[in-house]
């Protein structure tokens, strides 16, 4: 019985996903966007969603800005930081195609030319719904790249048996 | 004796009850470090501390904030007494026994008065 309930528990905590933010150039008007999420007229940790500190802690990592050339390795490093599974949502037009900076001549953007993006979240700055709404396909995405994983360690698991 | 209870009249002091402290501390400290994630991916940089995505540098004096930043204001006011300290410390014997002369005729004129 308390071993079918930590089960349902733990299988409840990988759905509270932990984001990083990251700035890669930005005007910070999609920063305060997502500020704006954390206030209690959106309140997304209610959902157990909260920006963390490190990327070592997170699911997710939120990218708004253009990446420019200075951000590029250091946005790629961070990257490389965090565990596996990990996703990574864009949020704004700057981070998704590149926008007015578009061929820029100090940019490496946008991001999808930096890192393999999942999530896009269109605006400038998109409404805090919408970034609400790019999480959640986040935590979905998540959840099936979380299952992949396990099927895979499961196969290699069975393989070593036999 | 070391073993027994020792009263000190605001509380006690008992070797038992350390150790009985220390090993709960323990059992939470493992407990705490089991419950982390065994699955990063050693030797990447995964592993490393987190540093703004900039390279950790080699050197820890780099980045680390010595315990003296916290009283800095402390040494600055009082700088002038420490200068004063500073400037009799001169490293030269002589002057350490110069002084050693002085302070004992101090004292052996207070004690004759």
């Amino acid at each position: 019985m308390l071993k079918m309930d930590l089960a349902k528990t733990l299988g409840i905590l990988p759905r509270s996903i932990w984001v990083f933010l990251c700035n890669s150039g930005s005007c910070n008007g999609c920063d305060i966007e997502i500020v704006a999420t954390l206030t209690p007229r959106y309140d997304i940790e209610r959902f157990g969603m909260k920006l963390v500190g490190s990327p070592r802690h997170a699911d997710a990592l939120l990218v708004t800005g253009p990446v420019t050339k200075y951000m590029t390795e250091r946005l790629k490093h961070i990257y490389d930081q965090m565990p596996d599974p990990k996703v990574v949502i864009v949020v704004g037009n700057c981070g998704c195609s590149g926008d007015v900076f578009y061929k820029s001549y100090n940019l490496d953007g946008p991001v999808d030319q930096v890192l393999p993006v999942d999530v896009y979240v269109h605006g400038c700055p998109p409404r805090p719904e919408a970034i609400i709404e790019g999480v959640a396909k986040a935590v979905l995405k998540l959840e099936a790249l979380r299952e992949s994983l396990n099927s895979k360690e499961a196969d290699v698991a069975d393989v070593a048996q036999s | 004796m070391m073993l027994g209870t020792v009263q000190s009249g605001f509380g006690y002091w008992n070797v038992y009850a350390w150790i009985i402290f220390f090993a709960l501390a323990a059992v939470l400290v493992f407990y705490f470090r089991s419950a982390g994630r065994s699955d990063y991916k050693a030797g990447t940089y995964q592993d490393e501390i987190f540093y703004g995505g900039n390279p950790v540098p080699k050197d820890g004096d780099e980045i680390a904030v010595p315990a003296s930043s916290a009283y800095w204001g402390f040494t600055e006011a009082l700088s002038p007494f420490y200068k004063l300290l500073l400037s009799l410390h001169t490293g030269i014997a002589s002057d350490y026994m110069g002084y050693f002369v002085i302070t004992m005729a101090l004292v052996s004129v207070l004690i004759v008065l």
